[in-house]
């Protein structure tokens, strides 16, 4: 059963708001996998291999930027769909992301918890 | 400075309308505040076991703790030139050891753990009891988002240079910074808030703030780089009524 559901990777390093995530997605049917900076994120992608990413972008150590550059140099990798989401979400120019794969960014400030599902539903092939 | 005075600093305090330290204020409580948002969207949504909502109350608790704590900081900090502040001989490890109960809650709850390294000798120290406990509550703080769950963020007291300073030092296990990243925080330490992206939840207006409390009791602030976190800490005159004992 749990091989048909589409695995997300949460990657943020607030551990509260990804049990938050985690549960949200849970219900809808999602499988989880978390990484609370971007190193960890990257080893995660590397081994889970998820349908679509959610990131945050201000992280401890190297920042999600970073990770997006880092999934671009790996063919196998940067296909994934990423969904950014953010408490600067003004501040980012979500056309200029689009080009590293982020297709939604989410203000977390605004969301609400079924934004997440109706944005990997939307990435999600 | 002698033990025991007050001081009415003019080094100290910040414009009403600091613009950096606004936009830095505002930066670092929209986490919380986002956090607690979507922590009562979850129990609003309904279908939340007895459990979890315990669980989630305690998040919210907790997280506005930290954030009201800020808001008085700033208050304090934007004050400090009006205000008269008692310089006292004060038992580090003792305050070490409040600064740890009060933030053992929020540790836990986010599976790490925070602990004073224990020492045989008393020292003291002179200083403002309210002013340093703030300073430590911000290093301590600061260190809890950037250490690894296995390793306890550790508070330590030292005396240095030949006994004349006692050091506070807070040290984390976690990612450490980038050295260019490092060499723009080390030198501007203090002197203004500043975003610190890769350390993105407290240190630019956190260790701000520390420093304005720093000044106001002649104390000073450093840190130290390692290859696995960082130690942040305040180094005050050491008390001579031990000596004279």
């Amino acid at each position: 059963m749990n091989a048909v559901r589409p695995v997300i990777a949460l990657i943020d390093d607030d551990a509260w708001l990804v049990d938050e995530y985690t549960r949200t997605l849970n219900k809808a049917g999602y499988r989880t996998v978390s990484a609370s900076n971007a190193l960890e994120g990257i080893d995660l992608i590397d081994t889970a291999h998820p349908q679509a990413i959610i990131l945050d972008i201000f992280m401890p150590g190297p920042n999600g930027i970073v990770l997006i550059h880092e999934l671009r140099s790996h063919t196998d990798l940067a296909q994934i769909p990423i969904i950014v989401a953010t408490n600067s979400a003004s501040d980012i120019d979500e056309s200029a992301m689009a080009a590293y794969g982020v297709l939604v960014v989410l203000d977390k400030t605004t969301m609400k918890p079924d934004d997440l599902i109706v944005a990997v539903r939307k990435v999600l092939p | 400075m002698t033990e025991g005075n007050t001081q009415n600093d003019q080094t100290g305090g910040s414009d009403v309308f600091n613009v950096p330290v606004i936009i830095a204020a505002a930066h670092e409580l929209k986490a919380p505040l986002a956090l607690i948002r979507q922590l009562s969207l979850s129990l609003e949504q309904g279908n939340v076991s007895k459990k979890e909502i315990e669980r989630i109350a305690e998040k919210i608790t907790l997280t506005s703790e930290r954030s009201l704590r800020l808001t008085t900081d700033l208050t304090r900090s934007a004050r400090l030139e009006d205000s008269l502040f008692t310089l006292e001989p004060i038992n580090p490890i003792s305050l070490c050891e409040d600064v740890v109960h009060e933030l053992s809650p929020m540790f836990a709850a986010r599976g790490k753990a925070i602990a004073v390294k224990e020492r045989r000798r008393s020292l003291l120290a002179v200083g403002n009891h309210d002013l340093l406990r703030r300073i430590l509550l911000n290093f301590a703080d600061n260190a809890l988002y950037y250490s690894a769950p296995e390793a306890p963020v550790v508070l330590s007291v030292s005396r240095i240079k030949n006994g004349e300073t006692i050091r506070l030092s807070v040290r984390d296990y976690g990612p450490a910074l980038p050295m260019t990243v490092w060499k723009s925080f080390d030198s501007s330490l203090g002197k203004r808030a500043q975003m610190l992206h890769s350390r993105p939840e407290s240190s630019g207006l956190g260790m701000y703030i520390a420093s304005q409390f720093a000044g106001v009791m002649g104390a000073t602030l450093g840190a130290t780089r390692h290859r696995d976190g960082a130690t942040f800490y305040v180094d005050l005159n050491a008390s001579t009524q031990l000596r004279l004992l």
